[in-house]
Order: C-alpha cells, then structure tokens, then sequence
C-alpha cells in the first residue's frame, strides 16, 4: 500500500466529482467544480492516468525500466481495465432491464440509450464486446482501454525523447480535431463520446510532465511563475460557465473544433482551461494535507484503487438515479443516495487493499 | 438553405401531398376513434388526429422540397421495436419517402444520453453542426423525466435549444415521453410531458404527440394477445413500431399546411438565417 500522496488524493478527489455528477439532478451536483469551468473531472482523471504510467514505468531517479516490462505491465493493465468495461455494462444492462420488469415500467429501458441494446441484441452484444456499443454515463472505460491499449507506443518514443512522444500525440491531437476524426459507433450511428484520438494527448501530456518534474526543477519553477495565469483562467471558467456563454458551434470559422468546448473532442479551450485548473490548484495539496485527516485518508484510499472505485461508482451512481426515479427525489434522498454512495466507494477500496493483503500473506505462509 | 421558389414543381408537389394527405390534415378536430381514413397509418397504429400531432409550418423542409434536394433528417433519440425487422430510421426513412413521393431522403440517427437540462443540449448542438440538417426530429424528455429534472427548468433549456436550431433555419419536430400505466398518475412526469406541448406551441414547431397517442391505444387495445412481459412492454412495443409512421405523418401533413399557406416571409430575398430568435421561456 502507497503512502498518501498528492496523485492519488487528486485522483480520489475526481472519482468523488464523476460520481456525483453521475446522479444528474442530484443537490449535490452544483456543489462541484464541474459545474464552475469548461473541464471537469474527466480531464483530471485522464491526467493523472498518463501521470501514473510515467511514476509505473520509470523509478525515482528517472530511470525507465526495461521496455519489455513497460510493454507487457501496460497491456496487463488494458486486459484489466476492459474485463472491468465488460463487467460494469453488463451490470448495468441488468439493472435497468431488472428495474423495468420489477416497476413493470418500459420507459426504463430507453435510460442512457440502454434502448438499443433491448431491440437489437444480436448486434449489441458484438459492439458490447467491441466497445463500440456505449451506455451513456459508461463511455470513461472504453476511452482509458485505448489510451493504455496504445500507452506503449508513447512510452517507447518517450525512452529517446519525451518531446517527440509529445510532439507526435499533438499531432495527431490536432489532425484529429481538424479533420473531426473519431471512432464510430456501432450497432447505431454517431462516434465515441469520448475521442480517444483527442483524449490521448492528456495521458501523454501526463506522462511527459510526470518525467521532466522529475529530471529537473524546472518545470515547478515555472508552474510557480505561472500560478496567477493559472488563477486567471480559473476565474474566466468560472464567469463562462455561471454565464453560459459559449461559441456557436455553427457560426465558428473551420476548422470548427479548434473553436468549440466539446468535450467529445477534448477542445483546445477544455484543454487549456485543465491546464490553467491544474497550475491553480496543484500547490494545494501541500496546504490541505495536514488539515484534512480523515478525509484525506480516505480520498487517497480511493485513489490508489481507483479502476475498482470508478467501476462500483458507475453501478452505485446508476442505482442511485432509479432510487431518485422511483421516490421521486428531493433532498433528502439525496443525501441518503449521495452518502450511501461514498460509504460504498470508501467500502469498495477498503476491500479490495484487504482482498490484496490477505492474498499476499497466504501466499508467504 | 436557400430560399424557395415559387416554381411550378412547387405547385405540383404541394398539390400531390394535399391529394394524399388532406383527410388526415382535416383530422385536426377530433375525428371518429380508430377512423379508417389515415392513409400513412397501418392498422395497429391508427389514431385520431387530434391525439397524435400538433402542425406548424416547416420552411426549409419545404425549400429542400421545391430545390429538389435530397432531404437531409437529423432524428435523435429513440430505438426499433424488439424483433422489429427494420429500424426506426429506416422505417422513417421508407414512411417518408412514401408520403412524400419523389423525394430522396436521408436519416442520420443519435442517441443523445443525458438531461437537455444540464450537458444533453451542448451536445445536440454537436450534433446539429456536424450533421447540418434541414430538419431535426428529436424525441426529447425521457432523460429529464428520469433524472426528475425540474419541468420549468427542462421547459426552459428546450426551448432555448429549439430556438437555436431554428435560428440556424433548420426546422425541428418534437416528440414527446412515452404513455405507460405506472407513469400516468406521476405528476412530475406529466409536466415533463406538458413542457414538451407548450415549448412546441411557442416554438411554432410540430410535435409528434406520442404520450396521448399511446394512450390512446392502451385504451383501445385493451384486449389483445398477451406479452411475455406484461401489457405495458407490449405497448411500449407498439410504440416503437408505430413512432416511424406517427413522425411521417405529422412531417408529411404539416407540410401541406406550409404549401397551402405559403408564408410571405419566405420571399426569395430573404436570406437564410434571417429567421429571428425567439427568446426562450
């Protein structure tokens, strides 16, 4: 078990953000920082994914490991990541089909495009297994199986040179948005609601900045030079999103997703944005570590388990919205929905860093 | 889009959908329950007139009409019945190009998860702007209602997203929730329903009736053969077979309203995207 440390605080403090703003219309949702810019939570955890890789794959004097070993732990890593995608869909599958039948109320079936997998079967189930086929609210899963599924690539450029591993994940960034590449949908038409083609250049940019922090100090100088640019863009998310004001997707010069926020694409202006969250608010983990006890122990709990927290998350947010469905909601239920809920996320890493110690200690006795 | 000319294709199309469709575009008042007299509709999924639609004019499908463009359809959300043997797009796609003889038309459907309350309306802003149609058939609700958004806020973020399309020059048709039995005498749900009518009466925009229509042929269907799932899937079923001819319809007969009144605002100077804003609310 890791000791606490800022990655995995920031990391838990994400999966906390996804899960509440997984119960839409929940009280507690507008208590988010979602709700106060044009990034959210997603782009933090996808950060601190590539982050995470250069701290897997490198030791602490920024040393790569053999590459053979980086290769075969990223691809381990994707096997796990995708049978946890498969599990958490067919689960959710289960839950809005079973809630149906129990509340003898069709209208369920359609929730999160869940619809098309009921008229369509044949189909669904392929593009289940292919990930091509997507419950809205479970698209995080399917992107971070590409990312890590194609980390290795990154991760290999990046034992020559970090700039050409940035350099190429940028460039495809950019065509990407230029010529609107994304991975389709299928049974059903549309794209991914999360372009791995866009999203990679946050893990990358994660992995990158993980191993200059640690071959100098000049990238902590400059984030303190930079702190009040930071603050600054901090600020102009803040007026955009209570506003509202946003460009017109169809009034844009093209290429058009040069000018937009969507978060589908992972836009240049949600990218700078996390950029300008991250210099603003990096430096206070230092500050709140002290302070905060117990609930930073359990923020970094959940953190250093994060693929089995986010999954549980997924099931615990989409009960939690039937539960709202079913009595109606109100607040009060939404501090029962809502508590139970992080009570379950705080059970679920508990257990599974029991599960891990019992396994290792009866394997040495 | 440009600007329709008074051309005499025009004429004659408009001519050929009233001649197909004038029974159905005089059913606006109540008409006979279960009335033979809709030609667009199959047996199952007949239903009165003034419990299906609600008309208003569709412009720029009517000038891709007098171009003789391929008619370009954004429709969003909804799914095929189970075991249906063809989709709802294509069903709309072939319910269409029967109503509306001559014309090609192409469907490009999405499923848009999420409440038009919070993030749902920044995509189908996405959407719209990718696929740049000439009209956006959207049932929209179920997500809200789900989520128990509040009506006047859902009402409020619809109308602006409605708004907007328009603004664009692209016509929109609404669809709203489904009828099932556990749901008729939740109150939340029936605003969500109501929000769906009034943004489609101050939007001027057409709007697939959906609810009452299935509970039109709940109350009709009361006998039947039985579904391995109870009564209310087996409605629900109906639903969906019959959305693709129910959409068809309203497009096909709020048309022949645009072409019998054509609208001095569409005179052929008048550039596109002059359609003013309506303000939303």
């Amino acid at each position: 078990m890791r000791d606490p440390n800022a990655i995995d605080f920031w990391r838990g403090f994400a999966l906390v953000t996804i899960f509440i703003n997984h119960v839409p219309g929940n009280t507690f949702e507008r208590y988010t920082f979602s709700q106060y810019g044009i990034s959210d939570a997603a782009e933090l955890f996808v950060f601190l994914a590539g982050w995470s890789i250069g701290i897997a794959t490198r030791g602490r004097d920024g040393q790569p490991e053999p590459a053979g070993r980086s290769v075969v732990r990223l691809l381990a890593r994707t096997v796990e990541v995708y049978r946890a995608q498969l599990t958490v869909m067919l689960l959710a599958l289960a839950i809005i089909a079973g809630s149906a039948l129990l509340l003898d109320n069709p209208l369920i079936l359609e929730w999160h495009n869940a619809g098309g997998f009921f008229a369509d079967p044949i189909q669904s189930v392929c593009g289940m297994a292919l990930m091509t086929y997507q419950l809205g609210f479970f698209n995080i899963l399917p992107l971070y199986v590409v990312l890590i599924g194609i980390a290795p690539t990154f991760v290999l450029v990046g034992r020559f040179s970090l700039l050409a591993a940035l350099a190429l994940s940028g460039g495809v960034y950019l065509a990407s948005l230029v010529f609107e590449w994304n991975v389709p949908s299928w049974p059903g038409e549309g794209d991914w609601f999360f372009d791995p083609l866009c999203w990679q250049v946050l893990l990358v940019l994660g992995f990158v900045l993980q191993g200059w922090n640690l071959r100098s100090d000049t990238l902590r100088r400059w984030a303190r030079r930079l702190f009040p640019v930071g603050l600054a863009i901090v600020v102009l998310g803040i007026v955009l999103a209570v506003t509202g004001l946003r460009p017109d997707p169809l009034m844009v010069p093209e290429p058009r997703l040069l000018f937009t926020f969507e978060k589908t694409y992972l836009t240049p202006a949600r990218l700078l944005h996390f950029l300008g969250v991250l210099l603003a608010f990096a430096p206070l983990y230092a500050i709140l570590a002290p302070r905060i006890g117990v609930v930073g122990g359990y923020l970094t709990g959940l953190g250093r388990n994060s693929l089995a927290v986010f999954s549980m998350g997924s099931i615990l947010s989409l009960i939690g919205q039937l539960v709202r469905f079913q009595t109606g909601g109100g607040v009060l239920v939404d501090i029962l929905v809502a508590g139970s809920g992080l009570v379950g996320l705080g059970f679920t890493a508990w257990f599974v860093e029991w599960r891990a110690r019992t396994k290792s200690s009866r394997v040495r006795a | 889009m440009t600007p329709a000319r008074a051309s005499g294709t025009r004429w004659a199309l408009a001519a050929l959908i009233l001649a197909g469709l004038l029974p159905a575009a005089a059913a606006e008042q109540p008409a006979d329950p279960g009335a033979g007299d809709q030609p667009g509709l199959s047996q199952e999924c007949r239903v009165p007139g003034a419990q299906l639609y609600t008309m208003a004019k569709l412009r720029a499908v009517q000038a891709a009409l007098s171009a003789n463009r391929t008619l370009k359809i954004l429709a969003i959300g909804g799914s095929a019945a189970p075991g249906a043997s063809a989709s709802y797009p294509a069903k709309l796609e072939a319910a269409l190009e029967h109503a509306l003889p001559k014309t090609d038309v192409t469907i490009d459907h999405r499923g848009l998860p999420g409440e038009i309350a919070s993030g749902a309306s920044e995509r189908l802003r996405t959407m719209v702007a990718e696929a740049e149609p000439d009209l956006v058939v959207w049932q929209v609700g179920t997500h809200d209602a789900i989520a128990r958004v509040d009506a006047d806020a859902f009402a409020s973020a619809l109308s602006e997203a409605v708004a907007w399309i328009r603004s664009h020059g692209i016509d929109v048709v609404l669809v709203d929730p489904i009828y099932t039995a556990s749901m008729a005498a939740d109150v939340d749900y029936n605003r969500i329903v109501d929000a769906v009518r009034t943004v489609a009466a101050q939007q001027e925009v057409p709007l697939v009736r959906r609810y009452e229509a299935l509970h039109y042929l709940s109350s009709r269907s009361d006998k039947g053969e039985g579904h391995m799932l109870g009564r209310q899937f087996r409605l629900n079923d109906l639903g969906l077979r019959c959305m693709a001819e129910h959409v068809a319809l309203t497009i096909a007969t709020s048309l022949a309203r645009t072409e019998a009144e054509p609208d001095p605002k569409l005179a052929p100077a008048a550039p596109p995207l002059t359609e003013p804003q309506r303000a939303p609310g």
